[in-house]
């Protein structure tokens, strides 16, 4: 098919590149620059305003590695999102492939999964912090009453269980976000492979592991990328379940970098944390834009 | 500190409807000379600052007060990000602990010379703790709002219910310490008593009575008194006479907790107050915090409240100086109490209080209620100490070692700049 496009024009299509770099480069450009810049300064209250302030070297990035708390943060930060993406990636597609079916009342149960993805993330991590209570939460009151237990279960106040509880409530949050995703994949997927593969007597395990994963790996691979940046910028979830606590179990590099600029007001070291997660993130969005590339080369 | 604030769904409510306000006072600017005031607090339950901004605009109608009310957990965050791009109000509410951060960075106007002009506001009418976190360096970069201190609160029906007369709270460590185990449930499902130890400011809040009390300070954590402070809380974890949820939970759900009758007891402040006695189905009152012990009654309580400071940057400080005279009426100041907070002078008389009880227990209670610091560091401070009950009341650590490792960080602080420097 022939396309008509922009190339067509080259002025439009430059003046079209022009103002959308702009637009980068003065609301995404400039404020990982200033980042980057704070965090090779030593940034205080007292001089956040201006550009100019004393230059610190590697001192904050030093300071941040040698905190005792780093190595349990970084952890913290792997299991968190490795969890998070695995089991968001894992549901997300168990429901997309369970309303694909397209059974009556599919469209709507769908749509009220997305209940939980359009709620904000403080109010979710209100609601799940007092459903595991350890007094008077429904959970405990549940498992007492079936049985289940004999004294309440401390699921978040155990630095054990604690991180556990938070990946859970975020996977509940993040699901329908990966499941949208793929139900859209799955409904592009030709239907005649599908009724070949009938023909051919395909059973539905044949044709889930050798149709539908091969035809989705662009997508699911789309969704892992996208998924694995928003779990590493989760905040709100944690930040109102724990805080990070008890005793850092639950602390991440997002809640670090808050507590260290807005809590303790040392800007440079909630820069540098700022920098090492933006170039962790670059690396996978490389890693997406390059598998866009190849989808649509397909 | 007001942490009914931090009751999150509420917050992010509030969030949401925000978002358009921000709107508001740049039409307001353009249609005469207005005075921006961002504070934390909610009009519907604050008295206090409802009608005293009402009376000032009635007087002022040309340079009304244009208000911009921020959530708590994210109201440092604003008053920071205003800072670094030289957009502050002209006048604003500052958290007291953080008063002596932002007075030592140079970014508060020193009201010295206006306080010396003035008639109403005296360092005499104050009460020396509130006074104490405005100051720095001889000089006054804050008037206090308001003030709070904590306490016990106490469900009578459990108490009766267990053989405990309420009318005799624990008056001791030991005893408060056995009278949570008496009033905790087999079951586990009712404990004695909740306070807040979790990973925020609320541990040192909640804590540093006992270490006071016990005649240690934050610069003495590396003594036996601190560890002897640290050690009640964590016999009153360990033997499942509070719940474990205290390093989670935030003062206000420590509360919700109280309220809901899943503890008997539970430590807060005078914020709470209102809440509880229209939601608790109970009998309560409010006792003062228990003491080490007999012949050790060193009483001790930690300072909360709000101070008014105008930033550097604020573009009529004069105004702003003059709402806050106002505000610092005793007559307008009176409301304080109907939302929960304590005058911080000591000319302010509250005729027939709402919740009489709990009003005198507090009053009491304020008068040995001490400032946290004032450090300009005090979050490096108090970061520690947060780290320190976590880790002893987890079991990672015995209270000792805990505190060691505090004192370890907290001494190379307080060697730059001592405590009350």
């Amino acid at each position: 098919m022939r396309r008509t496009s922009f190339a067509d024009s080259p002025r439009l299509l430059g003046a079209m590149v022009a103002s959308s770099l702009a637009f980068i480069v003065a609301f995404v450009g400039y404020p990982v620059f200033y980042n980057l810049v704070m965090s090779f300064q030593e940034v205080t209250l007292g001089n956040i305003r201006d550009f100019w302030r004393p230059f610190a070297g590697v001192a904050n990035y030093r300071t941040l590695i040698q905190d005792p708390a780093f190595a349990q943060v970084t952890i913290n930060t792997v299991v968190f999102t490795a969890a998070n993406v695995i089991l968001q990636l894992g549901f997300g597609f168990a429901l997309a492939l369970f309303f694909n079916l397209d059974f009556p009342g599919a469209r709507w149960m769908r749509g009220m999964i997305l209940a939980g993805w359009i709620l904000p993330p403080l109010v979710i991590a209100a609601i799940f912090k007092w459903l595991f209570a350890t007094n008077g939460g429904l959970v405990n009151e549940a498992l007492l009453a079936t049985g289940v237990i004999a004294r309440p279960m401390t699921f978040l106040s155990d630095p054990a269980s604690a991180m556990p509880i938070v990946i859970a409530t975020n996977v509940w949050f993040g699901t329908p976000f990966a499941m949208i995703l793929l139900s859209a994949g799955l409904s592009n997927l030709p239907d005649e492979v599908y009724e070949a593969a009938a023909i051919d007597g395909a059973g539905p395990w044949q044709r889930l592991v050798r149709i539908t994963l091969p035809l989705m790996a662009p997508t699911i691979f789309a969704v892992l990328c996208l998924s694995t940046i928003y779990t590493l910028r989760a905040f709100d979830v944690i930040f109102g379940m724990t805080g990070g606590g008890p005793v850092n179990a639950t602390l991440t590099f997002p809640v670090w970098s808050f507590q260290f600029s807005f809590q303790q007001f040392t800007f440079g070291q909630g820069a540098a944390i700022a920098t090492l997660m933006f170039v962790f993130v670059i690396g996978v969005s490389i890693v997406y834009i390059r598998s866009l590339k190849s989808e649509t080369r397909l | 500190m007001p942490t009914t604030r931090r009751d999150l769904a509420r917050l992010a409510a509030a969030v949401t409807l925000a978002a358009p306000g921000l709107a508001a006072p740049a039409i307001a600017r353009a249609q005469g000379r207005t005075l921006a005031l961002w504070h934390v607090f909610n009009l519907e339950t604050e008295a206090y600052m409802r009608e005293g901004v009402r009376s000032w605009n009635a007087a002022n109608p040309n340079l009304r007060i244009e208000e911009r009310i921020i959530p708590f957990a994210q109201y440092r965050t604003e008053l920071v990000r205003a800072i670094a791009t030289g957009e502050t109000p002209d006048l604003c509410v500052i958290d007291n602990p953080d008063t002596p951060s932002f007075s030592a960075q140079n970014q508060l106007t020193d009201l010295s010379a206006r306080v010396a002009a003035s008639a109403n506001i005296k360092a005499d009418k104050y009460l020396p703790g509130p006074w104490s976190t405005t100051q720095w360096r001889g000089h006054t970069y804050a008037i206090p709002r308001d003030s709070n201190t904590i306490a016990l609160y106490l469900n009578h029906e459990m108490f009766r219910a267990a053989g405990l007369d309420p009318a005799k709270p624990p008056a001791t460590w030991a005893e408060v310490v056995e009278t949570a185990k008496k009033l905790a449930s087999a079951d586990g499902r009712v404990v004695g008593i909740m306070f807040s130890a979790r990973a925020a400011e609320d541990a040192t809040f909640q804590w540093l009575p006992w270490l006071w009390q016990a005649g240690a300070d934050i610069d003495k954590l590396d003594t036996p008194e601190a560890a002897a402070a640290l050690q009640v809380w964590v016999e009153l974890v360990s033997s499942g006479a509070a719940s474990r949820d205290v390093l989670t939970v935030s003062q206000s759900e420590g509360t919700n907790r109280l309220i809901s009758g899943n503890a008997a007891m539970a430590i807060s402040g005078p914020w709470d107050t209102p809440r509880v006695s229209q939601q608790a189905r109970f009998e309560w009152s409010v006792a003062p915090l228990p003491v080490r012990g007999i012949g050790q009654e060193i009483r001790a309580s930690a300072l909360g409240g709000w101070n008014w400071a105008i930033p550097q940057g604020s573009k009529n400080p004069d105004a702003a100086w003059r709402v806050i005279e106002h505000m610092s009426q005793p007559e307008i100041m009176r409301n304080s109490w109907v939302s929960g907070r304590l005058a911080p002078r000591t000319d302010v008389t509250v005729e027939n209080p709402a919740y009489p009880q709990a009003f005198a227990a507090y009053s009491e209670q304020m008068k040995v209620a001490r400032a946290r610091g004032p450090h300009p560091r005090w979050p490096d401070l108090s970061r520690p100490v947060q780290q320190a009950i976590q880790q002893a009341l987890s079991g990672q650590a015995s209270a000792e070692a805990a505190l060691r490792t505090a004192a370890g960080v907290i001494r190379p602080i307080l060697a730059q700049v001592p405590l009350r420097g």
